[in-house]
């Protein structure tokens, strides 16, 4: 089976036809999608500034990433969730869109980016604050952040204008 | 007939392959920022976030932050409105977006301010916080039915 007739088949299933056909469901879940973007987006935006020491700074950093953490991950699996239902149905347009792989790969670039940091920054906190300015690797770790998170809503919003190449047909043609 | 002043046709907007979308990304990006900014207060006021800070700290440490993304986000969807101004004029969606998000930022800079800044109780803090999550969320509604109405 092709990657192409597997995603037709996805697409296909009785649930992801019933989705991409309905009236209401589709965009539903398309503006839970944006508006978990929006949210918790902002969570992670503000707490990269944070880190930057561009904003927030009556708050601490400790407080900044522990306090919204649960939201982060609350938002992230809305988020992924109404990804997926978004993506089966309509995954036979989408498996072969560089935009979608685009997406995809940055997608897995914030799951690094979240074990690589781990131990430095999100649970170094409390050392964090303790120094008198935020240390490069804390900056470092957020610029990759918003360059990953800006790079995933751009590529996502980019899936839509991506037209497949129509294959040449001059050795058919010219053979009829 | 309703007559407009410029042919869309002309606009830039229409021209290329990159323009539109992005300006979809900096518009999606921006109100990541505003109404994000905007739901830390509200999550706040409703005692689900950021509870060792008090709704008034919050709200100095965000305004800018919500307002250069308001700024930004309403100047780029004039942008994307120029692409086809008459189809988004007679969108119900449109429409109901346009009010609500004149609604959402007089009660922001009114109501929701002042009350963020009395540090209010759970009770008015949780109301108030409530009808604006449902007022920006219900704009990022429209924003996504205008495609589908």
């Amino acid at each position: 089976m092709s990657a192409a007739e597997l995603s037709r088949a996805v697409q296909d299933t009785e649930f992801f036809t019933a989705l991409r056909e309905s009236g209401l469901p589709y965009p539903i879940v398309l503006s839970l999608h944006l508006t978990s973007i929006a949210i918790f987006g902002g969570m992670i935006l503000m707490t990269d500034l944070r880190l930057l020491g561009w904003a927030m700074k009556s708050v601490s950093i400790t407080d900044m990433v522990r306090q919204t953490r649960i939201w982060k991950w609350i938002g992230f699996v809305i988020m992924i969730s109404c990804g997926i239902l978004l993506a089966g149905a309509k995954l036979e347009t989408y498996y072969d869109n560089p935009y979608f792989h685009l997406k995809l790969t940055f997608l897995v670039l914030v799951g690094v980016h979240a074990l690589v940091f781990r131990k430095s920054v999100y649970g170094n906190t409390t050392a964090l604050d303790a120094l008198p300015t935020v240390p490069r690797v804390a900056k470092v770790a957020a610029c990759i952040s918003i360059v990953l998170w800006v790079g995933i809503l751009s590529a996502g919003r980019w899936i839509a204008y991506f037209e497949r190449p129509v294959p040449h047909r001059t050795a058919e043609l010219v053979k009829n | 007939m309703l007559q407009i002043a410029f042919d869309p046709a002309t606009n830039p907007l229409n021209n290329n392959e990159w323009s539109f979308p992005l300006f979809e990304c900096i518009h999606i990006a921006m109100f990541t920022m505003s109404v994000g900014t905007i739901a830390l207060v509200d999550f706040r006021m409703l005692g689900l976030a950021m509870r060792r800070q008090t709704p008034a700290q919050l709200l100095k440490d965000t305004s800018m932050w919500t307002l250069t993304g308001l700024i930004i986000v309403i100047t780029s969807g004039i942008v994307i409105w120029t692409t086809d101004p008459l189809r988004y004029y007679f969108n119900p969606a449109f429409r109901y977006k346009c009010i609500a998000l004149v609604v959402a930022v007089i009660y922001n800079y009114t109501i929701h301010r002042k009350v963020a800044q009395s540090n209010p109780s759970l009770l008015v803090g949780g109301a108030v916080a409530m009808v604006s999550l449902l007022l920006w969320i219900s704009i990022v509604f429209a924003g996504l039915f205008y495609a589908f109405t």
